[in-house]
């Protein structure tokens, strides 16, 4: 048995033991300590900490979710890390983060499916009232839920693009794979109706509520979701600190929630940098990657922001390499990894 | 970040000031560092407004301004540092109209105005980064290698009273009682730290008009509670839930409660009271509510625990908030001055969201075994028992009076508070007042010829009522409240429980026990002067103390 001891974002310690033959989340899990993760098999990195002392053996996963880089700096994924003495690790999250019981399971109903853009659509779902949670839709804003298909054959993880609400509300933005199983279920079964198995909240990528600091989104395409998530939670609470959204996607066509960030424009002090990489018509805003953009905003900033980009794995990447290079502090950057399933 | 503001400050071998990453409040250091600033800039307010009052020119939106700021930087009130960047560039603006206001009163009375320097000239960056820069030059110690440790301390003492003041003066102004007195004091306050004096008898002296501009904050506060709400009246409190949808209300604002209640009328929606709101339930104008079902938990020290187990919503209305958990950080709303980064505020009073909030939430499933408490001993009713009460005094059914009132907290010692109480002879009454009460409201006293033994006159808001009830026994009994069998046994936390003492001290209250340790921002020299001129002892043990009271008395 090995003691394991976890330093949150925000300087809480959490403490537990783990068997050599756990994974660190399993072990966590037993003593009751329920730490965000996602998929459990070392492809999604929502699970991902760095290693302050202390060896660990990793079991297989994906690059996607731990590259070679990060994996050499120290990082670890807590569901496929199990331990081999005892270890400290940082954690990239508050201790909010950090649950006490298992991720909730509840039953929500489709209220609404339209498109979003091209290839994306947005759904809307409602919970059930629970005997348990009530009818209320809590969690932080930029976590993601799990959603199980209605006949069970499928579950994907999708970040929430609206703020917690007492309505019970989930809406969220999802790009259509082709063959995906739950894209074939939107693209040719979904109806209004549908009762859908949520597991959630969860997830990591939330903001640092307590940083004074600026805060810029990076997004490419529905990783435009959890932005639209804490840009809405940074309306209701009324805070007047700047705000800077880099959206971007590969053609016009593709944006979509104009009218959403149009609303956030006129409510927050944001600025807004729509950025299309192979503009086909007549554009006249960002030509190029919103990490294009983002590096030119910053070499002009009086003020160093946090940053929070969430998109596919290469965006992610990008993004942190012009930050750090613009002097934005590894910790200051906070990223959610989408990859397509 | 240095501070040392309250009870909990942290204390070492090296001295005693929380000064690291996080205070022990949880405060962290760029909001410690933002609230030295925005004080700071108030200062420089409040140098224009005592020289534009001078020449009979005043702007009661920058006092009222001074109050509200004030409040937010008392312990366990706002962590939010970005709601600070907010409040010092509004306080900026604040003094620059204050500027123009003093120099207009002084063209038109004919002189030339002086240039006020000191924080009136300090220009606060524009940006976090700038700030926290900045913050030395506001910090509460800047000076001492200057002033000397007992000037500082002396200066801090009045620092931290005119928190206390600004917060029961902003109490009271919500609800439409004000006093121009208590604005001039503030601003003189103001004024005087800023020119930086050393003098410290001079300082105390400024003290003094503090606890005497309190006196009035607390008695325009009892005025605007019983004006709004009528009376306290005894009143059967139940203290345990009952099956339904549910809301819990802490902190210290009946106007935020009466908002609340009014939001959530006829909607099925139990409200419960937390901590410091346990004496509403005592007011008629609030128990006429039906759906006010009664008090939830304890003391504030305990709201991580009992907050996480409420299966509703809460309301932070004032002090005292510590760090929201993740397991209701969703369900938590602030009221007024209280604030934490990422927890939903009620900025506008209207609280029909919480009213939503709970009926989405689960609620209580089931009846829990009815429990009570009686509460409501304001000064209306002890007075209105006074010739029961002075006949028992004569007679020698009631040999003495101990007020064991104030703050509670976490420190080990608190139990002194319990011991007291449970410790003090049959033939004592007990008053209680504050959070402190919390530690044994729920134990059996007994009675003494029909009045109970212990008597809850309600929050450490209502010291005015104590105060009240101590002068009129003594006009009864023609004798001096120091004269009175009547003990104080003070529990301090945070800056009220510091105005009140102000108060004691300026009404010239004597041998009052503070504890259960003395702040740490009084000099040895300091602590001298007040047992020296005022009789003020710092705890012992709670037998010795008890027999030390009644041998003074006899």
């Amino acid at each position: 048995m090995y003691k394991v001891s976890l330093l949150t974002r925000d300087g809480a310690t959490i403490a537990f033991d783990a068997e050599p033959s756990d994974t660190l989340l399993d072990a966590a899990e037993r003593a009751s300590i329920y730490l965000p993760s996602s998929c459990r098999e070392g492809g999604c990195g929502a699970c991902r900490v760095a290693r302050a002392s202390g060896e660990v053996e990793l079991m297989s996963y994906s690059s996607a979710a731990l590259s070679e880089d990060e994996r050499m700096a120290g990082d670890i994924l807590l569901c496929r890390a199990r331990a081999r003495g005892d270890l400290a690790l940082r954690a990239p999250f508050d201790e909010a983060a950090v649950g006490s019981a298992p991720v909730p399971e509840r039953r929500a109903t489709l209220v609404a499916l339209e498109p979003a853009g091209s290839g994306a659509v947005r759904l809307q779902l409602q919970y059930e009232d629970d005997p348990t949670f009530g009818s209320a839709a809590q969690f932080a804003a930029g976590q993601f839920v799990e959603l199980t298909l209605p006949d069970g054959s499928a579950k994907r993880s999708y970040s929430l693009a609206n703020a917690p609400n007492w309505d019970g509300t989930l809406e969220l933005f999802i790009r259509l794979q082709p063959h995906g199983a739950f894209s074939n279920y939107l693209r040719d079964r979904a109806a209004v109706g549908d009762t859908l198995l949520v597991r959630g909240p969860q997830g990591q990528f939330t903001l640092d509520e307590a940083s004074p600091a600026p805060r810029w989104f990076v997004v490419g395409g529905t990783g435009l979701a959890p932005a639209l998530s804490m840009l809405r939670q940074i309306g209701e609470f009324a805070d007047q600190r700047p705000c800077r959204l880099f959206f971007g996607v590969n053609k016009v066509d593709e944006l979509f929630a104009l009218d959403v960030i149009d609303e956030l424009q006129a409510a927050l002090p944001l600025v807004v940098t729509l950025c299309v990489w192979k503009p086909e018509q007549d554009w006249r805003g960002f030509v190029g990657t919103p990490v294009a953009a983002l590096a030119q905003a910053l070499s002009s900033a009086t003020e160093r922001p946090d940053i929070y980009v969430c998109g596919p794995p290469a965006l992610i990447a990008a993004t942190e390499e012009t930050a750090r290079s613009c002097g934005v502090p590894h910790d200051r950057i906070f990223s959610e990894k989408f990859t397509a399933a | 970040m240095f501070c040392y503001q309250c009870e909990q400050t942290y204390r070492s071998d090296e001295g005693a000031g929380c000064a690291g990453a996080k205070g022990m409040c949880g405060k962290d250091a760029a909001t410690a560092d933002l609230q030295d600033i925005l004080l700071y800039v108030c200062e420089g307010v409040g140098q224009y407004l005592h020289r534009a009052r001078q020449l009979g020119a005043t702007d009661i939106e920058a006092d009222r301004f001074i109050l509200f700021a004030f409040f937010t930087t008392l312990t366990n009130v706002n962590f939010n540092a970005a709601k600070f960047v907010e409040l010092i560039h509004q306080a900026s603006q604040i003094r620059d109209r204050a500027k123009a206001l003093y120099e207009n009163a002084a063209r038109a009375a004919a002189k030339i105005p002086q240039t006020v320097l000191g924080p009136a000239a300090f220009v606060p960056a524009s940006n976090m980064a700038g700030l926290s820069a900045q913050a030395s030059e506001a910090a509460v110690r800047k000076d001492a290698a200057i002033l000397g440790e007992d000037a500082v301390g002396a200066r801090a003492l009045i620092l931290y009273g005119l928190k206390g003041v600004c917060a029961y003066a902003h109490h009271a102004r919500v609800l439409g009682e004000e006093r121009d007195a208590i604005y001039a004091t503030v601003e003189h306050a103001l004024d005087m730290l800023a020119r930086e004096e050393r003098d410290v008898a001079t300082l105390l002296d400024e003290a003094l008009a503090l606890g005497r501009a309190n006196f009035l904050a607390m008695e325009a506060l009892d005025a605007a509670n019983t004006g709004a709400f009528g009376s306290p009246t005894p009143t059967s409190v139940r203290v345990t839930p009952i099956k339904g949808k549910a809301i819990l209300v802490s902190g210290h604002d009946l106007k935020d409660l009466h908002a609340i209640l009014e939001a959530t009328k006829d909607k099925g929606v139990n409200v419960y009271t937390h901590g410091e709101m346990l004496p509403a339930h005592s007011y008629p104008k609030l128990k006429a509510y039906p759906h006010l079902a009664g008090n939830y938990g304890g003391a504030w020290q305990d709201q991580q625990k009992e907050f996480a187990e409420f299966p509703g919503p809460i309301v932070m209305t004032s002090n005292c908030l510590i760090e929201p958990q993740p397991r209701y950080r969703g369900r938590i709303f602030t009221a007024g001055p209280v604030g934490w980064a990422g927890v939903r505020h009620i900025a506008d009073e209207n609280f029909a969201v919480v009213a939503q909030a709970a009926q989405a939430l689960p609620g209580f499933t089931e009846d829990a075994p009815e429990k009570t408490i009686t509460i409501g001993f304001g000064r209306d009713t002890v007075l209105g028992v006074a010739d029961k009460v002075i006949d028992a005094v004569k007679s020698g059914a009631i040999r003495h009076f101990f007020l064991v009132g104030g703050c509670d907290g976490a420190a080990p010692g608190r139990n002194y508070y319990s011991d007291f109480a449970d410790e003090a002879p049959e033939d004592t009454v007990i008053l209680t007042l504050g959070c402190g009460k919390y530690r044994f409201n729920k134990h059996d006293f007994g009675t003494i010829g029909g009045l109970p033994r212990l008597l809850d006159m309600g929050q450490c808001n209502d010291a005015y009522s104590a105060l009240v009830v101590a002068t009129k026994l003594a006009e009864a009994f023609g004798v001096g409240v120091n004269e009175l069998p009547l003990s104080l046994i003070v529990s301090w936390f945070e800056q009220k429980a510091a105005a009140v003492l102000l108060t004691l001290l300026a009404l010239g209250v004597r041998n009052v026990r503070i504890g259960p340790t003395l702040p740490a921002f009084l000099t040895p020299a300091l602590v001298d002067v007040l047992v020296e001129k005022f009789g003020v002892q710092p705890l012992g043990d709670a037998k010795s103390d008890i027999a030390a009271s009644l041998a003074r008395a006899a």
